[in-house]
């Protein structure tokens, strides 16, 4: 690979480099030291911790387990359709399953499986002691396991959705879905969205800013790029999602009709905003899949990836193209030629990425030595699945096709073979070939077989004979078909296939019973010779020490890298500020920046977890009042967990290793909450991006019922407001001289945000528009309420500014707070001037 | 009337695979594209797992050779750009050729997606409503036929598997799908789409007649109901019981629109949109007890009727031809 | 298995009644006719899974039942002529004249009398 790089990106002088691996021996007491900082949890502590060599291991098995629950609900399903005109689920029984079933796949299990592999692996494979935001991960993993529980155990009570995953209205609409059951997808959804994104801007800053020093981009391991295009897709994608649900449960609750045909809205508006998110999210599970693949054939072929950069730039190429390619789910509702031509040609496209990832792989296979132990049978296994759905997938992107194959089982057939062979196998390869990483024990070769080939042979049984069925006319979604329609012997098989497919997964289950010994002592190691830094002799604290990393497969050509690591002869051998702490180094080069000094495990992030999950569900079965009140203490426990945040440590610099001094503090673009920040605004960015789509769609759908905007005069106060806003919040980092000045600055930024918000409201209520009356008044008020919802996110910050100033918690030493609030309020006078541009000034601007 | 015929939905048969058994101009060129696809994907796949086989098996002189970037540029890029770029053009070709709007003058019947059925309604040349149907697509043979596609409840989607792909049925949208049969017969269809509940059990006929036929049905269609004379306390049972509310019968004083046009329901092939076969016992039954039959469907049971009234009024009903 | 499969008809034949037997009829075609007539828009008929109807009373056990629609007694005969001609017999009757003929409807009574009470 490349040597050091020649410029440097941060000012750090790579000769220092040099001084690694140290000589001599490290003083007695830092291993000892290290240890008991990083001790495990006792007792009840475990639900506290938030290392996330727990945390990950937590996160994985509880999207395992909605994997197994999701799975029984296929088998259920497979029993019903075994036969035809079976009674057993009765038909709204059936439609709940059905859309349980993709629900919790795709949102339980999928998605959160492969963030959960990233929590588990990246800081092993980075190099660093634990991810930048160990609390933030904590907090995702509980709002995740507590809320998705609660939305499964909706079933129990027949309350599940009924409508799909997909969920389109006017079908999920209160006139035909009255019940909760749809309030149940919308609410609890939404919530693990928000759960999602935590966990993505998790990974993007632990990937930029978490690395092993001298872990260049060139060097950085294929898993973490595939990862770091996962997160990025998710805070592009997930946006649209949580837009739709929102703009959904509006309509519901309080009868905005953005999706009602009769009052101007546009049930097509539901497809468009649900597949924005809906196509990439199919490519954001198999990216992270597709990264543990790239990482383990070189493993079990014993030889560096063909084609790296190749595999890297299919992942990006798989970013952008898979958000061109969100329409092909909808060439049967009658979308105009051209669009369909432009769709169909991407979603043709967006196969191009894949077919390098799988010569590359073969390439790979051909160039090294395969074994056939259990990991590697899975990533054969996945190879082939993923291309016949890659092919299928082919097939359906080209319209006329499509046009026979859409809602069919063609289709079923298609997105499983896509699924299970770009995800589900990748995932239990790695699993195979990680669990030695976490466990005292590999699991067992033997079952590990039986495992593979039962899912292997059980899945193209199930599901070869769907895309017959398919031709043969049968559509999806149906919970019985009519004897006589010769779909009998291709359904029985399926729901042979289905539950030989199931006995594979129960010989892993048991397996995992008899093997998987996790948080010990001692770990099983590198039993199958991975070159990545994972596999370093490491303990709850990680590595003993952080290495300089100059190759891609440090651990196949650093000699005696493992022995020195753990001799504590690199970066960071103790603990020099006595605490929790990691190296963050730049996005490029990674050169060290400064030393992050870790939170400790407490219970906050546990208890605004279940506030937050309660906030979700109780307003789900309409318990206001207790909604409120769980919403509140949520951001108490929010509030009181960032409160020991921004707390600079009485050594400004200390002695990283080899006598190279770093700084204890930091803000600014070095800072990891900086980018965490930058990375949350693009989300709420996104979130106004599809809003201000969804107010020209509903225009271009009904022009002449647009009624004009206020007039233009109007818009002088509160534009002036929010440029006021946006300035003084920028500035007030620097007025921090004199804190009681900036914390001023901070609170008239807020309230001109206020102003700005509350005259532009009062000016289009004047006009007598309404959210219920028509799609403009609702969309209009969507906006409006999006702004609102900012205004008071930044006014609860504003007084925690205040708070802080009162305890003195703000000052020139101590800027992060101050500059991270500043940059939302200034976002926020951004976003309050799209809306009153977009809103006012189009279509009126046009004529 | 019972006989060895098959039952009614025959035409609903699932082999040979109905997509692969083209019936009209429309789904021919479907047909084609699908074996062309299927080709392609068997071709492609055998590429894949010979060079999977060789790149795990072969000797190490062959390995070497397939072990470099050359077979990523050349299998993984080159390869599928020339295949993917021949296959779009073959697509959009298509899709551009099958997307051509009806011809003027062209016959036009509207097919509105209700739950869980289908209102049929034949248009006259200016576009009116000439009369209504339900379940039902008539169609004379050798012509194309636009349907215009409308929904007023939630989306629904017709697929008539040998005339033509399947279009959605939107609410506050009209889409067009164009259907031809080359020969009198008849093509089972149904909802594709999920619309909720028994969206399992919503299907469809669409029967070509011969031309002369076609306009003799449609004569007979067009018409008012005409029942049996002896038949008058089945009318009475059916006026009594309010099921002029919801069903019209032309001729009489019925004239709801909520559910099914009844006016010649006697003639229909089913009933509960593609589900029974269409007599008297199963309209007794229907009408008795619809819930049981097809869950969650908008007819309520009528279990007032006693049963002499429930054997009158389905006696009538299936008068009416 | 098949023992127990064997001591089982061995049973039926001891409790079938043996007048209840429709000489050269064939059950299957029976029940070929019931679901191509859809007599289960009204009945429950063992064997046919759907539909399930509820505004005739359901045929399980037609075999052992001793009255047919509750006032006729149940012989070939008489289950012959009501499949065929309900009407005819009880005018109050839901049960449509069926239009079978003789020996489709002895063929659906020879399916009914398959069906045992357990």
């Amino acid at each position: 690979m490349s040597g050091p790089p020649v410029q440097s990106e941060t000012g750090f002088d790579p000769t220092l480099y040099e001084r690694f691996p140290t000589k001599g021996r490290r003083p007695k007491g830092e291993l000892e030291q290290l240890e008991a900082i990083w001790c495990a949890p006792k007792g009840w502590q475990w639900i506290m911790a938030i290392n996330n060599n727990y945390v990950g291991v937590y996160y994985v098995g509880a999207a395992m387990l909605f994997f197994v629950l999701a799975g029984v609900l296929a088998l259920l399903m497979r029993t019903q359709l075994a036969l035809p005109m079976q009674g057993v689920l009765a038909q709204e029984t059936y439609n709940q399953i059905f859309t349980m079933h993709g629900t919790v796949m795709m949102f339980l299990f999928a998605v959160p499986a492969v963030e959960a592999l990233g929590v588990l692996l990246l800081p092993q494979m980075l190099g660093a002691r634990d991810l930048p935001f160990p609390r933030l991960s904590a907090y995702a993993f509980w709002a995740y396991l507590i809320g998705g529980l609660a939305f499964f155990c909706s079933l129990f009570f027949g309350l599940a959705p009924n409508g799909g995953w997909f969920m389109y209205p006017p079908l999920t609409s209160t006139t035909y879905s009255p019940g909760i059951n749809a309030d149940f997808w919308l609410l609890g959804i939404g919530f693990i969205e928000i759960s999602a994104i935590a966990g993505a801007i998790e990974i993007i800053v632990g990937v930029l800013k978490t690395r092993a020093p001298g872990m260049t981009l060139d060097k950085l391991p294929v898993f973490a790029w595939a990862m770091l295009v996962f997160a990025g897709m998710i805070i592009i994608a997930f946006p649209s999602v949580i837009l739709a649900t929102t703009l959904l449960e509006l309509e519901r609750a309080l009868g905005w009709p953005f999706f009602d045909a009769a009052r101007g809205g546009d049930p097509m508006l539901w497809q468009h905003l649900f597949w924005f998110f809906g196509h990439p999210e199919v490519y954001i599970i198999f990216l992270p899949a597709a990264g543990a693949m790239s990482t383990i054939v070189p493993a079990v072929a014993r030889t560096p990836l063909i084609g790296h950069w190749l595999v890297v730039l299919a992942f990006l190429a798989t970013g952008f193209i898979s958000f061109g390619v969100w329409a092909h789910h909808m060439f049967t509702t009658g979308l105009p030629g051209v669009s369909v031509g432009m769709f169909s040609a991407a979603s043709m496209a967006v196969s191009l990425p894949a077919g390098v990832q799988v010569f590359s792989w073969i390439a790979t296979v051909a160039s090294g030595r395969m074994k056939f132990n259990a990991p590697g049978l899975f990533v054969l296994g996945s190879l082939l699945i993923f291309v016949m759905g890659g092919l299928t997938g082919v097939m359906a992107a080209m319209v006329p096709f499509d046009w026979q194959a859409h809602d069919t089982y063609f289709i079923v057939a298609h997105l499983h073979y896509v699924l299970i062979g770009g995800m589900v196998f990748p995932l239990f390869a790695a699993i195979y070939y990680w669990t030695p990483m976490v466990s005292a024990r590999p699991l067992s070769e033997r079952l590990g077989r039986w495992t593979f080939w039962l899912m292997f042979a059980g899945m193209h049984l199930a599901f070869l004979p769907m895309h017959l069925t398919g031709l043969m006319g049968m559509p999806r979604r149906v919970y019985t078909y009519a004897a006589g329609r010769d779909w009998e012997w291709p359904n029985l098989i399926s729901s042979i296939g289905a539950f030989v497919f199931a006995a594979g997964v129960l010989i892993w289950v048991i397996d995992m019973i008899r093997n998987f010994r996790p948080f010990g002592a001692s770990e099983a190691g590198n039993v199958y010779e991975g070159g990545g830094l994972e596999w370093l002799p490491a303990g709850l604290y990680s590595t003993r020490s952080i290495p300089v990393v100059t190759s891609l497969y440090p651990l196949w050509d650093q000699k005696n890298l493992a022995r020195d690591v753990a001799a504590g002869r690199y970066f960071l051998p103790g603990a020099p500020t006595g605490g929790r702490e990691t190296l963050v180094t730049s996005p490029v080069n990674a050169e060290p920046q400064h030393l992050l000094r870790m939170p400790v495990p407490s219970g906050w992030h546990v208890w605004a977890a279940v506030f937050t999950a309660g906030f979700f569900l109780l307003l789900t079965v309409q318990a206001y009042a207790a909604s409120v009140l769980s919403g509140v203490l949520a951001i108490v426990c929010v509030l009181r967990w960032c409160w020991f945040l921004d707390h600079p440590l009485p050594q400004q610099t200390v002695d990283v290793g080899a006598g190279i001094e770093l700084p204890t503090y930091a803000s600014g673009p070095s800072s990891t909450g900086w980018w965490a920040m930058v990375v949350t605004l693009v989300v709420g960015g996104m979130v106004l991006a599809m809003s201000v789509f969804s107010y020209v769609f509903l225009w271009s759908r009904n022009p002449d019922a647009w009624r004009p905007a206020p007039n233009v005069a109007s818009l002088i106060v509160p534009t002036a407001s929010a440029l006021a806003a946006g300035i003084l919040a920028l500035s007030a980092r620097r007025a921090l001289a004199r804190p009681w000045l900036a914390t001023i600055m901070i609170l008239a930024a807020v309230l001109l945000l206020g102003l700005s918000f509350g005259i532009d409201l009062s000016a289009w209520r004047a006009t007598g528009l309404r959210p219920q009356a028509n799609a403009q008044g609702a969309i209009v008020h969507a906006v409006l309420a999006w702004q609102g919802f900012f205004v008071a996110v930044a006014a609860i910050m504003a007084l925690y500014v205040l708070l802080r100033r009162l305890y003195g918690y703000v000052g020139p030493n101590r800027p992060a707070t101050i500059e991270l609030v500043g940059l939302f309020l200034a976002y926020t006078a951004g976003q309050g001037l799209v809306g009153l541009g977009v809103m006012r000034l189009f279509p009126a601007g046009l004529a | 009337m019972p006989t060895d015929a098959p039952p009614a939905h025959d035409s609903l048969k699932g082999w040979p695979p109905p997509a692969l058994d083209p019936a009209g101009p429309f789904a021919a060129p479907l047909s084609s594209l699908t074996w062309g696809l299927l080709a392609m994907t068997a071709a492609v796949l055998a590429i894949v797992v010979i060079a999977l086989a060789l790149a795990l098996f072969a000797p190490r002189a062959w390995r070497q050779k397939l072990g470099g970037e050359r077979l990523v540029w050349i299998a993984g890029i080159a390869f599928p750009v020339v295949v993917l770029s021949a296959l779009l053009a073959w697509g959009l070709t298509l899709t551009h050729k099958l997307s051509e709007p009806p011809r003027p003058g062209e016959l036009r019947i509207r097919v509105t997606g209700e739950m869980w059925w289908w209102r049929v309604a034949y248009l006259d040349a200016s576009g009116a409503e000439a009369f209504q149907d339900a379940n039902e697509i008539h169609i004379p043979a050798g012509r194309p036929v636009a349907l215009e596609l409308e929904s007023t409840d939630v989306i629904h989607s017709l697929w008539i598997p040998r005339l033509n792909g399947k279009l959605d049925m939107i609410p506050g949208r009209r889409n067009i799908l164009r259907i031809q049969a080359d020969k009198p017969g008849e093509y089972g269809a149904q909802c594709a789409e999920f619309c909720g509940g028994p969206h399992a059990l919503m299907a469809l006929v669409v029967v070509a007649h011969a031309p002369a036929d076609y306009e003799t049905w449609k004569a007979r269609q067009a018409a008012p109901a005409v029942p049996a004379s002896a038949l008058v306390s089945g009318k009475a049972v059916f006026d009594r019981a309010g099921c002029g509310a919801c069903h019209a019968i032309r001729g009489t004083d019925a004239n709801g629109l909520a559910g099914p046009d009844l006016t010649h329901v006697g003639a229909r092939r089913t009933l509960g949109a593609g589900v029974l076969p269409n007599n008297q016992g199963t309209l007794a039954g229907w009408i008795g007890d619809s819930q049981a039959i097809k869950p969650g469907n908008r007819m309520p049971a009528y279990p007032v009727l006693s049963g002499q009234e429930l054997r009158d009024v389905s006696a009538y009903l299936e008068s009416l031809k | 298995m098949i023992g127990l499969a064997g001591a089982t008809l061995v049973a039926c034949a001891e409790k079938a009644i043996p007048e209840r037997q429709i000489l050269g009829a064939d059950p299957a075609r029976g029940l070929a006719l019931i679901e191509a007539e859809g007599c289960g828009a009204c009945h429950r008929v063992p064997g046919l899974k759907w539909p399930r109807g509820a505004v005739g009373g359901p045929l399980d056990g037609m075999s052992s039942q001793t009255m047919i629609a509750g006032r006729f007694p149940n012989r070939p005969d008489v289950l012959v002529a009501w499949l065929r001609d309900a009407p005819a017999m009880a005018p109050d009757t839901a049960m449509p004249a069926s239009g079978l003929a003789e020996d489709q409807a002895r063929d659906v009574a020879a399916y009914l009398y398959t069906l045992d009470a357990d």
